[in-house]
């Protein structure tokens, strides 16, 4: 990992990027997931990032608030390099993301209020309890869930539970919001109610979004910019005109839902296996 | 096989620097919670959930240890008609040793296998990361807090199967085997010092600070699924029972050499 701390200024081609990933190569063990990725993030815009599962989607975006370190490459936020930083100073840096992580990531032995209080008292010394009240209460109007105060994470459906942790995610009011997979596992409507939301942030509070999915309904329907990953790398970058019409293979299977040959000949494959008969064993 | 044996010593050196990296950030973040007043409430609820809670469990294993001792040894001590010293017997090996090991074994399991399965749960839901995500260090707001309430609540647990032990011992010693009442009390009081009742409480920090420790390690270090949470907890509580022994032994060497350097010193005072 290369730790040069004076290295503050973005590459060239950084333009306007809030957040900015220069050469970022990630390995688990033999496994390269992040192979040598460059990107920024414009703010004020939303852009998703899109691919198969396993692609390394969830792995880009933890790069992007370095809850992962790259094995090379570097992280830059607001002109300043943070990949290098210690897990202390990162925290300063890390007020002014939220994260939605894919499964909510509430805490179990919390209520709601104090889910969504928890940024606020662990950065900010409260002296009004009713004004935290009332923010609570204007926040869980924003994902539409006030009167849920009191309720716990293991009482909440799904699609309540991802609600929560998007009004956590807000509630210090975040320049960047981060979204891991928001609408996978929820019903088409509760999808569009999380779709909504993230357009509403971006609207009402101008934040700038980045949102992991590969749920094409979604991305088409929140995306600014659309980013498709395959095998660790970038392979289309553009609007949801320019993604819908892109002349690769992969990208136009991956948006249609289209399964490949190879998928095909393994199916094949497998139905004869299925053919083989097992005789069932004498229970006396 | 030479590969393999070099593959799992490299292996073993990493999870030890590792251990120590998560053990040296643990006590700076244990030092700053000290610090901090409004960490407090985090460090009482713990006390409540570790301390308070093993209080029961901790109090019926020390009465089984003094009453199993007094089975054991009054035969032996009636035939040489030395039954009467059946007290100074159980109240030593339970204030000293069995008291402060049993215990804390007890607690490696009931405690240990709890901070393992919350923070293992913790860690594969991605709760820690969330935290980390919030600008808040996991270290300190998870781990310190739990690590302050087994520092300060495992001598006292202690006390308690230390007293529990020694009723237990004294009313089969006494109810049951018909030892004078005052006999037996005189002949303890004589041979147990205040010394031996200090090295049995003093272990109990070092012991309350291991299982913690290794507990929200390997909480924190477990593989995702419930397999690798189940695979943590047995981890951690091996890695505990282990770790209490060898202090032990480590301990009384340490409390050994203290007495012999300033027993001597006894008499001039």
């Amino acid at each position: 990992m290369n730790h040069d701390k004076k290295k503050d200024v973005p590459p060239a081609g950084g333009g306007d990027g809030v957040i900015v990933l220069e050469n970022i190569c990630k390995r688990f063990g033999p496994h390269q997931v992040l192979d040598n990725i460059s990107l920024a993030i414009e703010k004020g815009k939303t852009t998703v990032v899109i691919g198969p599962s396993g692609c390394g989607k969830t792995v880009l975006v933890k790069h992007l608030i370095v809850l992962l370190r790259p094995n090379s490459g570097q992280v830059y936020f607001k002109n300043r390099r943070i990949d290098n930083l210690s897990e202390n100073e990162l925290n300063r840096v890390r007020t002014q993301y939220g994260f939605l992580f894919q499964g909510g990531a509430l805490f179990d032995s919390l209520s709601v209020t104090e889910n969504i209080i928890f940024p606020i008292k662990q950065h900010c010394k409260i002296t009004d309890w009713n004004e935290v009240e009332e923010l609570v209460k204007a926040k869980l109007a924003m994902v539409g869930l006030d009167g849920y105060q009191n309720q716990f994470p293991a009482n909440l459906s799904g699609g309540q539970r991802k609600r929560v942790a998007l009004a956590r995610a807000i509630a210090m009011n975040p320049e960047v919001v981060l979204y891991d997979e928001p609408t996978t596992g929820l019903d088409p409507i509760r999808s569009d109610v999380i779709n909504e939301l993230v357009l509403k942030l971006q609207r009402e509070l101008g934040v700038t979004s980045v949102v992991v999915t590969h749920d094409m309904t979604s991305a088409y329907k929140v995306a600014d910019r659309i980013i498709m990953l395959h095998k660790g790398k970038i392979i289309a970058d553009g609007d949801a005109d320019h993604i819908r019409n892109h002349p690769h293979p992969i990208v136009q299977q991956f948006i249609h839902g289209q399964v490949d040959e190879d998928d095909l000949a393994v199916l094949r494959m497998s139905g004869k296996i299925s053919q083989a008969q097992f005789l069932p064993r004498d229970f006396e | 096989m030479i590969g393999n044996l070099g593959a799992i010593t490299v292996g073993g050196i990493n999870n030890m620097g590792r251990f120590g990296r998560f053990v040296w950030q643990s006590a700076t973040a244990s030092f700053r919670t000290c610090a901090s007043p409004h960490a407090y409430s985090l460090i009482w609820t713990q006390m409540n959930i570790i301390g308070v809670r093993s209080v029961p469990v901790v109090m019926i294993t020390g009465a089984f240890v003094g009453m199993t001792l007094a089975v054991q040894t009054y035969g032996q001590l009636a035939a040489m008609g030395l039954e009467e010293r059946l007290g100074v017997l159980i109240n030593i090996a339970v204030v000293k040793e069995l008291g402060p090991v049993l215990a804390a074994v007890m607690l490696a399991g009931r405690v240990g296998g709890a901070l393992t399965a919350e923070l293992g749960t913790m860690n594969v839901t991605e709760q820690i990361d969330a935290i980390r995500s919030m600008g808040t260090n996991p270290i300190r707001y998870l781990v310190a807090p739990r690590i302050m309430a087994c520092l300060l609540l495992t001598p006292v647990l202690i006390i308690y199967a230390d007293l529990m032990g020694i009723v237990g011992g004294y009313l089969v010693s006494v109810v049951q085997f018909g030892i004078n009442n005052q006999a037996y009390w005189s002949h303890s009081a004589s041979g147990v010092e205040l010394w031996d009742v200090t090295i049995g409480v003093a272990k109990g920090f070092f012991f309350g600070v291991a299982i913690a420790a290794i507990s929200c390690y390997k909480g924190f270090t477990c593989k995702e699924g419930a397999q690798g949470v189940g695979r943590a907890c047995t981890e951690a509580f091996v890695a505990s029972f282990i770790c209490i022994l060898a202090l032990n032994f480590a301990l009384a060497v340490v409390f050994k050499a203290i007495y012999s350097t300033f027993w001597p010193l006894k008499t001039l005072v």
